[in-house]
């Protein structure tokens, strides 16, 4: 008894510390006080919600979110398709099937930011810098997601796929309409993962976008501090306002986000 | 027939996935090496350079060897945070009442965009309106407010407190999945032999979790390429040298500076340590860790 009060106790602690930074981001983004005031207030003082809608008149905001939710979707729609269609074919017997896995596991090695001086070259040279498509470009399908398709298509019973095969079904057909529909854990976390990294990617379209109208929100955000200091509370109420959309998915998602991650990491 | 028919079909279906993977992965990776033994520009032609990126990184470039020392500071963040997280981890694993509220809370700052820690960090850095500089006078630990990320001191540990708030969930959540596939039997086979719990720990746990612990040091040691956001935002570098991570020096030589070539030698340099420190990793987790395999 005394030992579960402990851990408790020891759980508390670390959870305050892990969010007190979420605290204290909401509380300036609604406060009235002025934020540079020494000592600061941890109760937020007369709260409002003016500077949400300062957002919308210091930085255009909607561009942003469009730029940002153009190249997510993009990116979702990329890896749904491509991701489910390689799993499969990893799924096949076929020559030279091991060394497609060793490659791709050693891709997953090679981190993005070590390839930006080529990939911004080639980019220029598919002449897609300042698009949409070069935007989501190197996103549209992502190694761990393939694995994740791959082992969940392992998982149906080959007699399935065999008495689909003898009812004379093609192999595209098979995915559609035998694959997928038993897929759906697998399919939530490619669409949370691939959402989650397009919506906060930042180097690369720091790179690629020449102006403003292409930027995307994590631009927009960088932006916004460099030129304004953060000398007004609107930042954080842009922040919030950034924020909630990934959080909002995170949550509703958790347990196939998690599921992902850790079967992408311990699986592959 | 049939299986001709098959091998068309695999084709087809990878072939879009691996285009994507060697013309973003494999295609730079190769061309990073030949640009750092070239002299180019964008408007000037190739012409050989032999080592002379190499020499000058080495013999005259000090914020190199500084960005090198800090992204190694940095790395060496990266073992605190996953023994920070393994604590953790034994904490919310078990029955406990609540358990996956803190994990959820403790996983809350992984998935968020990192630009975002990082103003929010800044802010919390801040000396009047900061949470950390009220709290540390408040309990009478510093009587002066602390310029966090103007100090050269303080800049690097502080940039670093941010970036482990952000990864430490994933870690726990890695070492947790490590910790849920020991089988239990081994525990209550400990318990009847009257193995104390420090015993369990080292000679059970802590061996089973090799596979976990290795991939967390191998997303550790990636951390210092994606910390990029974080520097970049917070403090770019500054003051003067003193964050700059070799990341973000390879972004300013290519893209501030335009010096594509030089940052290509800077790239392969720092692919090269990652690799290496991998394997030294692979080796003191004990030869087969092959998590990832």
């Amino acid at each position: 008894m005394r030992k579960l009060w402990w851990r408790h106790a020891a759980l508390i602690v670390i959870s305050v510390i892990m969010l007190a930074p979420f605290y204290w981001l909401l509380k300036t983004a609604i406060t009235s006080e002025n934020i540079y005031e020494y000592p600061p207030h941890l109760l937020p003082v007369r709260p409002q919600l003016f500077n949400f809608v300062d957002v919308w008149y210091l930085i255009p905001f909607p561009r942003y979110l469009f730029n940002s939710i153009v190249v997510s979707l993009i990116a979702v729609a990329g890896n749904l398709v491509l991701n489910a269609m390689a799993g499969f074919a990893l799924t096949l017997p076929f020559v030279g099937r091991r060394s497609v896995i060793v490659l791709l596991l050693s891709c997953t090695l090679i981190p993005f930011q070590a390839t930006i001086i080529p990939a911004y070259l080639i980019t220029a040279h598919l002449g897609l810098l300042n698009s949409y498509l070069g935007l989501a470009l190197p996103l549209l399908s992502t190694i761990v997601c393939i694995f994740i398709f791959k082992a969940s298509f392992d998982a149906v019973p080959r007699s399935l796929i065999d008495a689909a095969r003898i009812d004379g079904l093609g192999e595209m057909r098979i995915l559609l309409r035998v694959m997928l529909p038993l897929s759906t854990p697998a399919i939530a976390t490619n669409i949370v993962l691939s959402f989650i990294w397009s919506w906060n990617n930042f180097l690369w379209p720091l790179i690629i976008t020449r102006s403003q109208d292409m930027q995307t929100l994590p631009l927009g955000l960088a932006r916004f501090l460099s030129y304004m200091e953060d000398t007004t509370d609107a930042l954080y109420a842009f922040v919030v306002m950034v924020l909630a959309p990934g959080l909002l998915v995170f949550l509703m998602a958790q347990s196939a986000f998690m599921r992902g991650l850790t079967t992408g990491a311990t699986k592959g | 027939m049939r299986s001709r028919r098959r091998a068309m079909v695999v084709a087809c279906f990878l072939a879009p996935s691996l285009l994507i993977f060697i013309v973003y992965r494999i295609l730079p990776l190769v061309w990073n090496v030949v640009l750092s033994f070239e002299y180019w520009s964008p408007l000037h032609p190739a012409t050989w350079a032999g080592l002379d990126n190499y020499q000058e990184m080495l013999q005259d470039d000090d914020v190199f060897w500084q960005a090198l020392w800090n992204t190694l500071i940095f790395l060496g963040s990266q073992p605190i945070a996953i023994a920070l997280a393994l604590g953790i981890a034994l904490l919310v694993n078990s029955d406990l009442k609540g358990a996956t509220v803190y994990r959820t809370i403790v996983f809350l700052s992984y998935p968020l965009m990192t630009v975002a820690v990082a103003i929010i960090w800044h802010w919390m850095y801040n000396e009047r309106g900061g949470l950390i500089n009220y709290a540390l006078r408040q309990l009478g630990i510093i009587h002066q407010p602390i310029a966090f990320l103007d100090s050269f001191a303080w800049a690097l540990p502080s940039t670093i407190v941010a970036n482990t708030w952000q990864v430490l969930g994933f870690f726990m959540i890695v070492l947790l999945s490590g910790l849920q596939n020991i089988p239990l039997h081994l525990y209550e086979a400990a318990r009847v032999d009257g193995a104390p719990a420090w015993a369990r720990f080292f000679r059970i746990t802590l061996p089973m979790l090799r596979p976990s612990v290795f991939l967390c040091l191998v997303i550790g040691m990636l951390n210092s390429f994606s910390a990029f956001d974080l520097i970049y935002v917070m403090t770019n570098g500054g003051p003067g040298h003193a964050t700059e991570l070799l990341i973000t020096y390879i972004y300013k030589q290519g893209f501030v500076s335009t010096r594509f070539d030089y940052a290509a030698a800077l790239t392969v340099a720092q692919f090269a340590m990652l690799l290496l420190l991998t394997w030294i990793a692979h080796r003191a987790v004990g030869g087969n860790a092959g998590a990832i395999e």
